[in-house]
């Protein structure tokens, strides 16, 4: 009896172990669904932001900390899986917790449709009625929880610019940029095709041995960190020409044209082959196997890297007030036969959403800070600073005769390599007081409706005045007198825009997730080998048992999932592009 | 006298003993039942797709799709028995190599003067208590492609494209047993210093008056002396054969490298925390105890044969 009792009491503990993984965090009582009050008055709390697109983990400080402070009262602790590293690990972990965060920032598809299904979202409806600015993008919010019960994200860049205009401002996503002072200095060479480009760098990396710091330059360098379902450095060139990524599939941007990636003759080994080439030729940074964005990113800064794909990895890293003046930096140096993909505008907005955390200890108070975020006031402090946010309206911009521009403060913080706040607007570096939630609720490139202008700076007349500069200048003189990047690309046809649907892929049957990932990692780790083969017969030797061991592990039947899917994806930019192109 | 009290006391006294006697081993009963058993609940996640954000309640049950899907192909199959190899491998390396801290032990206490032998001692010992994280920064300041080796080489003129030492496929299971000597022979030699200061001085008095060198007095007092202690460890050291661990394979992954880099261990965080498959991961976790159960059941034969006793 004694002992059956002793092994009871020891037990106990056991099982309460086992129970606790069973409990999940129960939802606070609900008092108030009105989220249309003075929260700068309310209690101070810190809410946890889970954001899948902040590159920062911490308490958001400086003048964006600032103000959401003295608006709600409330800090947020930024949780960032992206630097946390590790893919999903971080995700998984929190979910499996039963508690991701108050304020959650994920894709939608998959990760939306689990987190409303395991109870981890809350339904926000009640709060959305007493909302100001987000029911101006009502379809946008209906379309996103559609087939649920209730309002549990809210979009992303929406956007009421038509779906079949690209969204991307200025500047392309994706594109060709070389340093363009080299590039002069060879003598503004033609580029026909992808492979063009190779004997150019030769000449331009010759050149110039070394960079201005003595290390040694490279044409190309690489990184790893954002390989997912290939090497993420190979799939730019295939943007070039109008293709972009679905799961194992390149699909055209117009429906046109489907490619597996793993096919010999797909854009994807051509780049592969590009590379291969590069390195044979000596234009491959060697460094590239090793390293990380970081450190690649520095080595864009200090000028030891030609090529870049995106003008938001060379120009940002390169092209300074500095530079400019001297008449140095990345520009777009356009191959003859290049179709550029560009992402349009999403009516129903991008890939990521808002939602508020289950177990948040404040909802309405996170709705109306989500409801700011669409305001004039909270896009021009909150949206990426790479697509132009301007800032708050009084510190970095003014309007002036009825057109907005940077003021003095703006000018420095923003486009001559950053400035101090004044201690009124929080302090510190301007940069380092951007919101790090990374993500715009309002496309940048969308009219403000207090200025009649578009939020981003950008797009400002006095903007284009200011920022001309030598480089500039030697660039549209060769360019056909084109103003900005994608002015030149419109003028010769060399953007091919897919209509933004807001397509988000279904989520994968079990067993095709597994081979999926599988043959991911076969794929990446195939990829790089054949990029440092040290001959074609062993980069086809790769290829060959690339392709074996993809089809061996069932590659067929994940192909035919994302070629639905990429059908799916092609439909719905038709029949989004119909309604409102 | 416990099991004298045992036998010879009365049927109350015996349960008295006997549950207080539970009582002194019950803590550990508790901890084998809670870091040894109570993970095995966790085995029935490869019976489910099993997704963190609804919780295993929730999941889809698919009995045993994940095992099937592992013995299908014969490419899954190649890959499995890849690691398979790799882990056995490494492992019979490690074993292999067992008898390095036995003699640096024995030829370390040779040495006379006590602050060179100190000093040997210790710095020999510092790499253990460094982590493998800290462990791979010091090979990637050493032998990256713009470390120290490839630059020194380069100044003196001896190759003009730097050697790759990290992300090359040549010779991985030697390169990690470098390393993990380097970090583990020390460590491992402490053990045996000990049981040095503990053999009997008579034995080596005697034997010198028996006209013994030096080095008879290794080969013959010193060495038989230390194979007792030897043979413990290197039997703790078998049964942990597929427990090679991740973190150093972990931190020296890369594309190149990974075929045959790739431990169990490491295998199965890639597929179950890097790919994002934890139930497929569960299910070829799962074979690590297969192997284990089999391993052990041979050993144990093998003890039957040799010593006529069992653990079975």
């Amino acid at each position: 009896m004694k002992t059956r009792k002793a092994i009871a009491l020891l037990m106990a503990p056991v099982l309460g172990t086992l129970s606790l993984g069973a409990c999940t965090a129960a939802g606070p009582e609900e008092t108030n669904t009105s989220i249309d009050q003075d929260w700068s008055q309310a209690e101070p709390i810190t809410v946890d932001v889970y954001d899948g697109l902040a590159n920062y983990m911490g308490i958001q400080g400086g003048w964006f900390g600032k103000l959401v402070k003295d608006k709600f009262n409330m800090e947020l602790n930024i949780i960032a899986p992206n630097v946390a590293g590790g893919g999903d690990t971080l995700y998984n972990t929190r979910v499996a917790g039963g508690d991701l965060g108050d304020l959650i920032v994920v894709d939608k598809g998959q990760q939306l449709d689990e987190l409303v299904e395991g109870g981890l979202l809350l339904d926000a409806s009640p709060y959305y009625e007493s909302m100001e600015f987000l029911p101006d993008y009502d379809p946008a919010v209906q379309k996103l929880n559609d087939g649920k019960e209730g309002i549990y994200a809210f979009p992303t860049q929406v956007s009421s610019i038509k779906p079949t205009e690209s969204s991307e401002g200025v500047d392309p996503t994706f594109g060709p940029f070389l340093r363009w002072d080299y590039y002069a200095e060879a003598g503004y060479p033609e580029i026909g095709t992808l492979e063009d480009l190779l004997p150019v760098l030769a000449t331009m990396q010759d050149a110039h041995p070394t960079a201005d710091n003595g290390k040694p330059t490279y044409a190309i360098s690489l990184f790893k960190d954002w390989d997912g379902n290939m090497m993420v450095t190979a799939k730019q060139p295939a943007t070039l020409y109008g293709y972009d990524e679905m799961g194992f599939v390149l699909a055209k941007a117009d429906g046109s044209d489907y490619q597996s990636i793993i096919d010999s003759d797909s854009e994807y080994v051509r780049a592969l082959r590009f590379y291969f080439e590069a390195n044979q030729m000596g234009l491959v940074d060697p460094e590239s196997t090793t390293q990380n964005y970081d450190t690649m990113f520095s080595k864009y800064q200090s000028g030891q890297v030609l090529l870049s794909w995106w003008p938001w990895l060379g120009q940002s890293a390169y092209n300074t007030e500095q530079n400019m003046a001297a008449g140095k930096g990345f520009e777009l140096v356009p191959m003859q036969d290049q179709e550029i993909f560009s992402y349009g505008a999403e009516v129903y907005g991008g890939k990521q959403i808002f939602g508020i955390g289950s177990g948040a200890e404040d909802p309405a108070r996170l709705a109306a800070f989500i409801d700011w975020l669409y305001s004039p006031e909270g896009v021009n402090s909150s949206a990426s600073e790479t697509m132009g946010a301007a800032g708050p309206e009084g510190l970095t911009w003014e309007v002036v005769e009825g057109e907005p521009q940077l003021s003095e403060f703006g000018n420095k913080a923003i486009l001559q390599g950053g400035a101090d706040v004044p201690a009124e607007w929080g302090g510190g570096a301007y940069k380092d007081g951007v919101s790090t939630l990374n993500v715009s609720a309002v496309l940048p490139i969308d009219v403000n409706p207090e200025t009649d202008f578009p939020y981003s700076y950008k797009y400002w007349p006095s903007y284009l005045e200011t920022v001309a500069n030598p480089l500039k200048e030697d660039w549209s003189e060769h360019m056909g007198g084109a103003a900005t990047t994608m002015d030149y690309l419109k003028d010769n046809g060399q953007l091919i825009v897919a209509p933004g649907s807001s397509y988000a892929a279904p989520t994968d049957e079990a067993e095709v997730e597994a081979i999926r990932n599988q043959v991911k990692a076969s794929i990446v780790e195939h990829s790089w080998k054949m990029v440092f083969a040290k001959d074609e017969a062993e980069f086809e030797s790769l290829l060959a048992a690339l392709q074996e061991t993809a089809e061996g592990l069932g590659v067929e039947q994940v192909l035919e999932v994302d070629m639905a899917n990429a059908k799916a994806q092609n439909e719905a930019r038709e029949s989004v592009a119909k309604e409102f192109g | 006298m416990g099991l004298l009290q045992l036998t010879r006391g009365n049927r109350g006294e015996t349960r008295r003993v006997s549950v207080s006697a539970f009582l002194v081993v019950a803590p550990f009963l508790v901890l084998v039942f809670l870091f040894s058993y109570l993970p095995l609940l966790g085995w029935v996640t490869a019976l489910y797709d099993y997704k963190p954000a609804l919780g295993l309640g929730r999941s889809e049950f698919v009995g045993l799709q994940w095992f099937e899907m592992l013995v299908s192909s014969p490419t899954q199959l190649q890959q499995i028995g890849q690691v398979m190899a790799n882990t056995l491998a490494m492992s019979f390396l490690g074993i292999a190599t067992s008898l390095l801290p036995v003699f640096f032990a024995i030829f370390l206490n040779e040495v006379r003067a006590s602050w060179f032998r100190n000093a040997v001692q210790t710095l020999t010992t510092l790499p253990n208590f460094i982590s493998w994280v800290l462990v791979y920064m010091i090979a990637f300041s050493l032998f990256s492609t713009s470390g120290l080796v490839n630059t020194t080489l380069h100044d003196w003129g001896l190759i003009t494209i730097p050697m790759k030492f990290l992300d090359s496929d040549q010779h991985v299971w030697l390169t990690m047993l470098a390393w993990s000597l380097w970090k583990g022979l020390g460590w491992g030699a402490i053990m045996y210093l000990a049981a040095i200061s503990g053999i009997d001085p008579t034995l080596y008095e005697s034997a010198r008056i028996d006209g013994a060198n030096r080095f008879q007095l290794m080969r013959h007092i010193t060495f038989p002396q230390l194979m007792p202690t030897y043979v413990v460890l290197l039997l703790l050291s078998i049964a942990n054969i597929l427990n090679n661990g991740m973190e150093q394979y972990y931190v020296f992954q890369n594309a190149f490298n990974k075929e045959h880099i790739q431990v169990l261990d490491l295998y199965v965080y890639n597929v179950g925390i890097t790919g994002n498959s934890i139930s497929l991961a569960t299910a070829l976790s799962m074979l690590k105890s297969v192997i284990s159960v089999a391993l052990l059941v041979a050993a144990n034969a093998i003890a039957k044969r040799a010593r006529g006793t069992s653990i079975l």
